[in-house]
């Protein structure tokens, strides 16, 4: 890393003992808007790149989202210690008439050290308000105790983690040290909301539902980038379904229901898929087909029972983070489903899916 | 609140050449000037041992003022200040210099046509606080004088007021031996403020808050005094000396805490306010054995760290600090106030250096919501209501309450109701100085300590101090990186009740 980054676009830089001031300096001259805030956001990157794509993010994210945004950029390879500050605040006009901000604060620290990106956090939130941090990449060792404690939300996307079993086992030991604290939010279980809304949608058809003891088969395809979305939706069905994963290789399991009935799974790769392709569950006289093509909007549904099918559509996921990122802010939530399928998901991780 | 009209008098401070001086009494009077609540006739004397002229003193002054003042720096306002400040030199043991003193007020008074009316400020170490209440009774000083028409002659007494109780109730026998209670302002300059001017006028002002403001709905108080500074500019000397509990703790954090949990006054006069407040301080539960101590009181110092990405030493590493010190950085207190309206609901002190950001507010936590309806949902409800008082830097109060997120599906999430000073009023609020020294002018006591009040604090922080150095088996000192929010142990202080600080 260490390499000269662009830093335009992330505001005005400030001496980071001086924000505070320069913060009240920026409202003071500016009495046509209003700074609005319901949350600390907090961006954390170790990919210093990425500040400058955070900052466009943070502008999205704001015209639903008002937050005080905290980038932080970390360069651990840099040999020289520094930080160095910036500020600004994203304004969008609220009914056409009203100028709504929102103040964000970048940080840009270069050379490895303990405490810093702990009390650089520590030391600019906006006191009584929720913190929402958005970790990007794997847990590194300044994922710690001090710092996870504090927060409220933890965003995350465990697509973009290189060892996803490790960054797993601390996510897990981050929970129990915190008492389960801490509401978990992973991006990749956030691009299968609309696949687990539309298969609990396609089995509330009587039909359907009669089948579903049955089943005998499921197949997910799926983007190779996005094996944990994949891998977290089947955890998911096989959670919900009360089934038992007897064995398994590669991407292929073979499970038991709970009447005991063996079910195939499989999962599929397409390098030119969307990021969740097709999910089709098998039994007898039925079968429930969802499926995206890539770039689409839609999800296409289709249930068929006896040979009567139904096709509907409804809408997919984002795939881009933001869109993922903006939409699990819209709906809070203690997360609750996700923590009930980790356990079965990390079983299906360490046996090699 | 009104106050009596503050009125003309020659203002001598003790310790002139110091930092207080420079950087908030002058500043302080000359904003004072500036808004025109300077009463005409005022004179400034600065008594120190250094042999300055009054040119010297009064630009040392003006240069410190145009960095300091709360309003900028005008030079036509500067001038007419600068007029009336003297500068007197001399020992502070040296009876003569206040016979000379004496000499310099009555000829300023004749020459101004003042009645002679003394306002004595003592900002110098504490160590010479006993030698100048002496030798101004000696020089006929500390007492109105009989050829004067209802003249005064008042003295405040910087802090520390004391580092014992023994050495509080000795001081005081020099003051009332000196000057009459009355006359006696004992200053703590976090009753200056604005914001805790107003937790009175919330309180009682307010139909909303006092019905609630009692066991039955508040789950318990914190008070926060966070500090970001360490040890610089060699304040590590008289630090390491007094400690986290006696600097802060006995004087502004109690003051706080008594102005949050006293009983309505019967009326606004000093005495009325004091009365209930040292009534709190009486009822803090005593924690005076090693054991009460250990679990209600932490103490900790920070080690290296980094603040605003700048690595800061430990605070055994600090200048002028001893490297084996056993003086706290770091307290963090569960207090009880043993008294009908609060039984029950702990009030948990905490102060610290080198933490992250520079912050003294109380936030009052209220009860959660009964357990059905929302409460009863998974997850209940995010967070209970909690009032902020902010007393500095920001000056304020905020509310935070839950509301349900916009949409289809029942999710709430905390929202905050905010209150700025500074912006909702356009105006600054005035330094704590500025209010404090026109009190003292007016003869209105009511932001000052009273004698029962400090030496009342004092005992409460005795036992605990006792416990820590005169035990043999102490509870340990705590330790935690600097810029972070203190040591695990005063985390645990709480988790054990079930709670968590509020993070600032």
């Amino acid at each position: 890393m260490s390499d000269v980054i662009s830093t335009e676009g992330l505001g005005m830089p400030v001496e980071v003992g001086a924000i505070d001031g320069e913060l009240k300096k920026l409202w003071e001259a500016d009495e046509a808007s209003t700074n609005a805030s319901l949350m600390n956001f907090l961006v954390y990157t170790e990919d210093p790149k990425q500040l400058i794509k955070n900052s466009e993010t943070i502008q999205k994210l704001t015209r639903a989202n008002s937050c005080r945004a905290v980038l932080i950029a970390m360069d651990r390879e840099a040999k020289k210690s520094s930080l160095q500050a910036w500020i600004t605040a994203h304004c969008h006009l609220a009914h056409g008439k009203k100028s709504i901000c929102a103040e964000q604060i970048s940080f840009l620290l270069s050379g490895y050290s303990m405490g810093r990106l702990r009390n650089t956090v520590f030391a600019h939130l906006n006191s009584d308000l929720p913190l929402v941090f958005w970790w990007q990449g794997d847990f590194s060792d300044l994922f710690e105790e001090r710092l996870y404690r504090l927060l409220d939300r933890l965003i995350f996307d465990s697509a973009s983690w290189r060892d996803p079993k490790a960054s797993f086992r601390r996510l897990v030991e981050a929970r129990e040290e915190t008492k389960g604290e801490i509401v978990t939010q992973d991006l990749s279980w956030t691009r299968s909301y609309f696949y687990r809304l539309a298969v609990a949608r396609l089995f509330d058809d009587p039909k359907a539902q009669k089948s579903f003891p049955k089943l005998e088969e499921v197949k997910i395809k799926a983007h190779p980038d996005h094996r944990m979305a994949a891998l977290l939706l089947l955890s998911w069905v096989i959670t919900r379904s009360g089934w038992k994963v007897e064995s398994g290789q590669g991407d292929e399991w073979t499970a038991s229901s709970e009447e005991g009935n063996p079910i195939t799974i499989n999962l599929e790769w397409d390098e030119d898929a969307a990021p969740l392709a097709e999910l089709l569950m098998s039994a007898p006289g039925c079968k429930v087909r969802i499926s995206r093509e890539k770039e689409n909007l839609h999800l296409c549904q289709s249930v068929c029972v006896d040979g009567h099918c139904v096709d509907l559509s409804g809408p997919a996921d984002s795939d881009d983070p933001e869109g993922l990122v903006a939409s699990q802010l819209s709906r809070g939530g203690k997360n609750s489903l996700y923590l009930h399928v980790l356990p079965r998901f990390r079983e299906l991780l360490e046996m090699g899916g | 609140m009104s106050r009596n009209l503050a009125e003309a008098c020659s203002v001598v401070i003790f310790g002139a050449t110091g930092d207080l001086t420079h950087r908030k009494l002058i500043p302080a009077l000359y904003n004072l000037a500036g808004d025109g609540e300077l009463p005409a006739g005022v004179q400034i004397l600065g008594f120190a041992r250094r042999d300055w002229s009054d040119e010297f003193f009064r630009e040392g002054l003006e240069k410190q003022n145009r960095k300091v003042s709360r309003t900028g720096h005008d030079d036509e306002i500067w001038e007419c200040l600068a007029a009336s400040i003297h500068y007197h030199q001399s020992e502070f043991q040296d009876e003569d210099g206040y016979r000379r003193l004496a000499e310099r007020l009555d000829e300023i008074d004749r020459e101004r046509g003042e009645k002679g009316n003394r306002l004595f400020y003592i900002a110098s170490a504490p160590e010479f606080f006993d030698d100048i209440l002496l030798n101004l009774k000696k020089a006929g000083l500390s007492q109105d004088r009989p050829d004067g028409e209802g003249c005064w002659s008042r003295v405040i007494v910087e802090k520390p007021f004391g580092t014992t109780l023994a050495t509080a109730q000795h001081l005081n026998e020099v003051v009332n031996g000196t000057f009459q209670e009355k006359d006696t302002y004992r200053i703590d300059h976090y009753l200056g403020k604005e914001t805790a001017q107003n937790i009175m006028v919330l309180r009682f002002a307010n139909a909303i808050f006092e019905p609630m403001w009692n066991k039955e709905h508040i789950d318990h108080i914190q008070i926060t005094c966070a500090e970001h500074l360490g040890m610089e500019g060699g304040r590590g000397g008289y630090y390491d000396k007094a400690g986290a509990l006696r600097d802060m703790v006995q004087n502004h954090l109690l003051q706080l805490l008594s102005l949050v949990a006293m009983e309505p006054p019967t009326d606004l006069t000093a005495d009325g306010v004091r009365d209930e407040k040292v009534k709190v301080i009486r009822s803090l539960r005593q924690w005076d054995t090693p054991e009460l101590v250990a679990e209600n009181v932490i103490r900790g110092q920070y080690l290296a760290g980094n603040i605003n990405g700048e690595e800061v030493p430990g605070y055994c590493a600090e200048d002028r600090v001893n490297p084996e010190s056993e003086t706290e950085a770091y307290v963090a207190l569960r207090c009880m106030v043993d008294t009908w309206r609060w039984s029950g609901v702990p009030f948990y002190v905490r102060m610290g250096k080198r933490l992250p950001k520079k912050a003294t507010e109380i936030s009052i936590h209220f009860k959660e919501t009964p357990s059905v309806l929302f409460n009863a949902m998974p997850g209940g409800v995010p967070a209970g209501n909690v009032l902020v008082i902010r007393i500095q830097p920001d000056e304020g109060i905020s509310l935070r309450m839950n509301s349900k997120l916009p949409g289809t599906t029942l999710r709430m999430e905390p929202v905050k109701m905010d209150f700025h000073y500074a912006s909702s009023f356009g105006t600054s609020s005035p330094e704590a100085y500025e209010r404090l020294l026109l009190d003292a002018m007016a003869g209105d006591a009511t932001l000052f300590a009273r004698r029962d009040e400090v030496e009342e604090a004092w005992r409460f922080i005795d036992n605990i101090e006792n416990v820590w150095h005169e035990s043999d088996n102490s509870p340990p000192m705590a330790e935690f990186p600097a810029g972070s929010w203190g040591p695990r142990e005063a985390d645990e202080l709480l988790a054990k009740d079930g709670r968590t600080w509020r993070r600032l």
